[in-house]
């Protein structure tokens, strides 16, 4: 889900800026401890690489993802001045919240997970699905917060979703249509001072 | 700082503020208390996608042409919300949406977060009882509810119109009937699709849930895009209809419009304002000599100017038409409106610009003319009428000056069509020789004063005041060469000079109503001991008013600057006269008319240094 918010908005905002402003505006982007995003990556893949092999990553697989959220959040507040940070913060928090009261794990609603294929739906049932999504029930706490939104045709892509999802897309989105359109319009209006 | 708080909330538009919020808020608990959110899943989806859409279209605000009331389409999620899962969890969507938008919107003060949400409750809560009053269920849309919903939808209307109105009224006094008659007449259509769309989206989101949001959502966000459009549109052309393309002043008619709210701004606050109207002077000439775009550069070149020296005090200026100007001065005492435009129009007169040296003072001029607007005016043309007296006094006076309106010599009716015909023959000068033209208005404006002074009557007054304006009329027939002459004349050419009495005479007796200023042509240069011309007539075979004639005369050329001649201070050439009383001049019209003008200088002197005294 973190991809679709970049992916609309790296559209939107080529749409809005044009192709050369948009690359020049990306390429201008600061985040302040911007390497600690691909490290986190890197772990989160690493340890789903490892999870079946070794017992102690099996053990406190809900932790570790616990400790690479909080690092996550971390970069979000140090760069909260930026457009947009507060909400993909806020979105990770909720997100971060909802797996924290539930044992490391997202609970995900049968409902909204009926939009998948059914052979998902069966391994949610069954318990034993991944590493990080359990069946929301009755025991969820802040079950609301959890994977319950179905996002299905007309939308490309078929999902279940929670709100903490969604309000960082947002965030995400306005990040992006701030760094690349904002700058377009600073390159017009120094392309105009030239010409004058 | 709790004092202060206390002294704040006394007001009553923050005592209004507090009950509302306070009554809001204890409604909206006394509610939900009873009803913990307790939703299923696809109810918090739903929750969730009808938050974001308020919050969507909150962001979409608009405004509504011509007065910019702020709209925004959230009611009609409220609405449908309302209608289609009830008051709890339309409260709920409230609640959530409002702490989202708080959070969000941190430059707006928070109590009126509050505020908005409690009227927001007040008016959920209002037209969720009518809804139910009038039968209507939960649900899917059903036609047979549709009282239900018109007289819910008109209840919403209502209270928020009053719980706006109230604001309002307690914020800019006024009357409600008023205020909420305006409010209506702008919006009414904007909110009416507003809560008709809600009917739409009732049908939408029970048939096809988040999609049907969804939809109404993209719908919403492309009409609100598109009032937004509107109203930008219409704020251009207004901007474009008020100014004035050329000098970038403001235009005509919006200047109307503005004074009017500048009189009621000056009457209600109990502050002077001033009126002034500019005239550009000669412009004619200027365009006629470099074609209509030089003049227009001309034009943009004031109005930039005008534009330049009144924004920072905060006056509205704006181009009357042609080459004409009005500048509404607010704050500003005739005395304080002369002062500035006497030093905006030293600045004028020394800024360069090409072309000036078709003007006869040979830099950018303009005369103008004040009105101080006093409590009692209220007719506005009238006061645009005044200044514009006011300003053609000032062009009467040979231009380049400012006039306060009531401050030039009234004249007499009867006198005044005879002083206009006169005017146009000597108006002739300007051609020739604007110094003649100042000369014969300087003396007419003497004469007048003398008028006054030696309460002259009926056929006197008419002698002095008119031969005083014509009396030169005869240099017209004097070569250019010899009145522009710098150094000294030649005794041929003095001859020549001294003939334009004669020539002046038989101009004069052209018009038969004019043939009782022939003496004043004639005479003016005769001396009381007999040694003037052109007639050599001594004492008393002079006209009174001819003997009085010669005294402002000399008087004039004295303390003006001529080419051939240096310039006495007013006292000297006061004290010439002096001397000369007795031999140039009758002694006794000498002596008065010393009298007088020493007089009106201490007078000057005065108040000059109680000025002076004053800036201390």
């Amino acid at each position: 889900m973190v991809y679709d918010g970049i992916v609309i908005g790296l559209i939107v905002g080529f749409l809005r800026a044009g192709w050369r402003n948009g690359i020049t505006a990306l390429s201008q982007i600061r985040i302040k401890g911007g390497l600690i995003f691909p490290i986190l990556l890197a772990t989160q893949f690493l340890l789903y690489l490892l999870h079946d092999n070794v017992s102690f990553i099996q053990q406190y697989n809900g932790y570790m993802f616990m400790l690479v959220y909080a690092a996550g959040l971390y970069v979000l507040v140090i760069n909260r001045k930026e457009k947009g940070f507060w909400w993909i913060f806020a979105g990770v928090a909720l997100n971060f919240l909802v797996m924290l009261v539930n044992g490391g794990k997202m609970p995900v609603s049968v409902e909204a997970a009926s939009v998948l294929d059914p052979i998902y739906v069966d391994m949610l049932k069954s318990g034993d699905v991944s590493t990080k999504h359990a069946m929301l029930d009755n025991s969820t706490v802040l079950p609301f917060l959890g994977d319950i939104i179905p996002l299905t045709k007309p939308y490309p892509r078929t999902q279940a979703i929670s709100i903490g999802d969604v309000v960082m897309n947002v965030g995400i989105f306005i990040y992006l249509q701030h760094a690349m359109a904002s700058r377009k319009m600073g390159l017009s209006l120094l392309n105009q001072n030239n010409i004058d | 700082m709790i004092v202060q708080w206390y002294s704040n909330l006394r007001k009553p538009v923050y005592t209004y503020t507090f009950f509302v919020c306070l009554w809001g808020i204890l409604l909206f608990m006394s509610i939900q208390y009873h009803h913990l959110p307790d939703y299923s899943m696809s109810d918090w989806v739903m929750i969730y996608s009808m938050v974001a859409a308020v919050l969507i279209l909150e962001h979409y605000t608009f405004q509504i042409p011509p007065e910019g009331h702020r709209l925004s389409m959230d009611s009609s999620v409220y609405l449908a919300a309302l209608f289609s899962f009830g008051t709890n969890l339309t409260l709920f969507v409230l609640a959530l949406a409002s702490v989202v938008s708080f959070m969000h919107n941190r430059a707006i003060v928070w109590w009126k977060h509050l505020l908005n949400f409690s009227a927001y409750t007040f008016m959920i809560l209002c037209s969720s009882a009518v809804y139910s009053w009038f039968g209507g269920t939960t649900g899917a849309f059903n036609l047979q509810h549709l009282t239900a919903y018109l007289f819910a939808l008109f209840i919403y209307f209502v209270v928020n119109s009053l719980i706006i109105g109230l604001y309002y009224l307690l914020l800019y006094k006024g009357r409600l009937y008023e205020i909420i008659k305006g409010f209506l007449s702008d919006v009414v259509f904007a909110y009416l699709s507003t809560l008709l769309l809600s009917i739409v989206l009732v049908i939408m989101i029970v048939n096809n849930r988040s999609f049907g949001l969804f939809l109404f959502l993209a719908i919403g966000m492309v009409l609100s895009h598109l009032f937004r459009q509107l109203f930008k549109m219409y704020n251009e052309v207004t901007e474009k209809a008020n100014t004035d393309l050329r000098t970038g002043l403001y235009s005509h008619s919006y200047f109307e419009e503005k004074l009017d709210e500048y009189m009621r701004q000056s009457r209600e606050q109990g502050q002077p304002l001033s009126l002034v109207m500019i005239d550009l002077d000669d412009f004619k000439k200027y365009n006629d000599a470099f074609g209509h775009p030089k003049g227009d550069k001309l034009l943009g070149f004031f109005g930039q100017m005008v534009k330049s020296h009144c924004e920072p005090k905060g006056l509205f200026a704006a181009r009357y038409g042609g080459e004409e100007f009005a500048i509404i001065m607010p704050g500003f005492a005739k005395e304080q409106a002369r002062s500035f435009m006497d030093a905006f129009r030293k600045q004028v007169n020394d800024t360069p610009f090409e072309g000036v040296e078709v003007f006869p003072h040979g830099c950018v001029s303009f005369s103008a003319g004040i009105l101080e607007i006093s409590r009692e005016t209220y007719d506005k043309s009238q006061l645009i009428d005044w200044a514009d007296r006011a300003l053609y006094a000032a062009k009467a006076k040979g231009k380049n000056t400012v006039f306060i309106y009531g401050e030039e010599s009234r004249l007499p009716p009867m006198l005044e069509n005879d002083i206009y015909e006169l005017e146009q023959q000597v108006k002739i000068f300007l051609y020739k020789d604007v110094y003649t033209y100042k000369h014969s208005k300087r003396v007419f404006a003497y004469a007048m004063e003398m008028a006054e002074y030696l309460k002259l009557r009926g056929e006197d007054r008419r002698q002095l005041v008119l031969g005083a304006l014509i009396h030169d009329i005869g240099k017209l027939e004097i070569p250019r060469d010899i009145l522009n002459k710098k150094s000294k004349l030649t005794g041929d050419e003095w001859e020549i000079v001294k003939k334009h009495v004669l020539w002046g005479k038989e101009i004069v007796s052209v018009t038969p109503k004019f043939k009782d200023l022939i003496p004043m042509v004639e005479f003016h240069h005769e001396r009381f001991d007999g040694k003037g011309y052109p007639n050599g007539l001594k004492g008393e075979e002079i006209p009174k008013q001819a003997r009085l004639l010669s005294i402002i005369d000399s008087f004039d050329a004295m303390t003006t600057e001529r080419p051939y001649q240096e310039t006495k201070s007013y006292s000297d050439a006061l004290q010439e006269i002096h001397r000369c009383a007795g031999t140039q001049f009758d002694p006794e019209l000498a002596a008065q008319f010393i009298g007088y003008m020493e007089g009106k200088l201490s007078e000057a002197e005065a108040a000059v240094t109680a000025e002076g005294d004053h800036d201390d």
